[in-house]
């Protein structure tokens, strides 16, 4: 088994292979990490996101468009709950660069708006023809979550050519063939979930990219319907699915969904998945014994 | 007396066939029942429109059994798709759910985990 650590999309990747040696695929894997950054990362003032947010259009390589592609089928299935168009609102939130720079306090200055109510706006507002991605004037677009679940899988696609192996970005987990024991952090014992295959799994939650505005707390996870941080009763979701980026959705649309919905959902429509509450409750749903 | 009696019946008796003759030649037996044209018309309208209605009954009556004939097959063919979804539903439930057990991606289990999720 060999492993590699680095740092790359605001986050600790870690990378592991079941194989004697794999430094070739672990090299490329990693610097797969880095050139999807430099794509999709809103925090670089070159990347393609960044330039597509600044000028409303562009002839996007096919990297952003599939990720684009990707958080608009998303929004479809998730009936809106997970949306790319939250920038604007996150950027209101006060998470406006790397989360390592926000500052876990902060106040509002004189002349700076406190409006984070943003709603966002959701018809006709992405464009995806060909190679050019056009967003309506006013909509700017964050990929920040389903961009790691897709690097994840774009690495361990890389990966599996050396062996049976594991991505977790984060929290956004990817895996080819093999059985991969993936702690997951719960409101009392430790929780191991056994990834077995080609899967995925994510945690979204309120409990880690969060900090204080006025002396209120907000986090990362934007409730599109109200375009301000999400109030639910959970803390954190975690959910397993067929790829990274499903589960990644999954967990951000269950979260917003808050507990006893969340539960029903996942119940219904069979997506193993851990829940937990902000008064210490875990629950286990979708199938998930 | 007597002649003055009968006088009066006489009288009576003419005045009686008079009035009587009067009346029935008032009615003018001796002429020919003349038909008014507009209800020789009408009459004519009527027997017309009793024909047709006549005729509409038996269109409809027609028609109803044809859409009874209709409604029979089609509401056996309802029937039959019904029973044909069901079972096929009933398969797929059996198979997913046996395909679910055998297969699922994932279980929990009491094994050292080799790496650790966290919030992303």
């Amino acid at each position: 088994m060999v492993r590699r650590r680095f740092h790359a999309m605001g986050t600790e990747i870690e990378l592991l292979v079941d194989a004697g040696s794999a430094e070739p695929a672990l090299d490329a894997a990693e610097q797969e990490f880095h050139r999807l950054e430099a794509l999709l990362s809103r925090f670089r003032e070159d990347s393609e996101l960044s330039r597509l947010n600044r000028d409303g259009a562009l002839a996007a390589g096919p990297d952003l468009r599939r990720v684009v592609e990707l958080a608009l089928a998303a929004r479809e299935r998730s009936g809106g709950r997970f949306d790319p168009t939250v920038h604007d609102a996150l950027v209101a939130a006060g998470y406006d660069r790397s989360f390592e720079l926000v500052p876990s306090e902060m106040d509002t200055s004189p002349g700076m708006s406190m409006d984070m109510d943003i709603p966002v706006q959701h018809s006709m507002d992405i464009h995806v023809q060909a190679e050019r991605i056009e967003l309506a004037p006013g909509i700017r677009i964050d990929l920040g979550g389903i961009g790691k679940g897709y690097a994840a899988e774009r690495a361990a696609e890389i990966l599996a050519t050396a062996g049976p192996c594991l991505v977790n970005a984060g929290g956004d987990v990817a895996t080819r063939d093999g059985a991969w024991p993936v702690g997951v952090e719960t409101a009392d014992e430790p929780l191991t979930l056994e990834l077995s295959g080609s899967s995925g799994l994510a945690t979204s939650g309120r409990d880690r990219r969060r900090w204080r505005r006025d002396g209120r707390e907000l986090h990362h996870l934007i409730d599109p319907r109200t375009g301000a941080p999400a109030e639910t009763d959970l803390l954190r979701v975690t959910v397993v699915a067929s790829d990274a980026i499903e589960a990644e959705v999954a967990a951000k649309s269950l979260f917003l969904a808050g507990a006893e919905l969340a539960a029903a959902e996942a119940d219904a429509a069979g997506i193993p998945a851990v829940l937990v509450t902000d008064d210490g409750r875990t629950v286990h749903a979708g199938g998930l014994a | 007396m007597t002649s003055h009696t009968g006088r009066l019946y006489s009288l009576a008796i003419a005045l009686v066939v008079f009035f009587l003759a009067w009346a029935v030649i008032a009615t003018h037996p001796w002429a020919t029942a003349t038909k008014d044209a507009r209800l020789q018309a009408l009459a004519a309208r009527e027997a017309q429109i009793r024909k047709e209605a006549k005729l509409v009954q038996t269109v409809v009556a027609q028609r109803w059994a044809n859409y009874q004939a209709q409604l029979k097959t089609r509401k056996a063919a309802i029937a039959a798709a019904k029973a044909a979804s069901s079972a096929q539903l009933a398969s797929v439930s059996t198979a997913s759910s046996g395909t679910a057990s055998a297969s699922s991606p994932v279980k929990v289990v009491t094994l050292p985990p080799l790496t650790v999720t966290r919030t992303s």
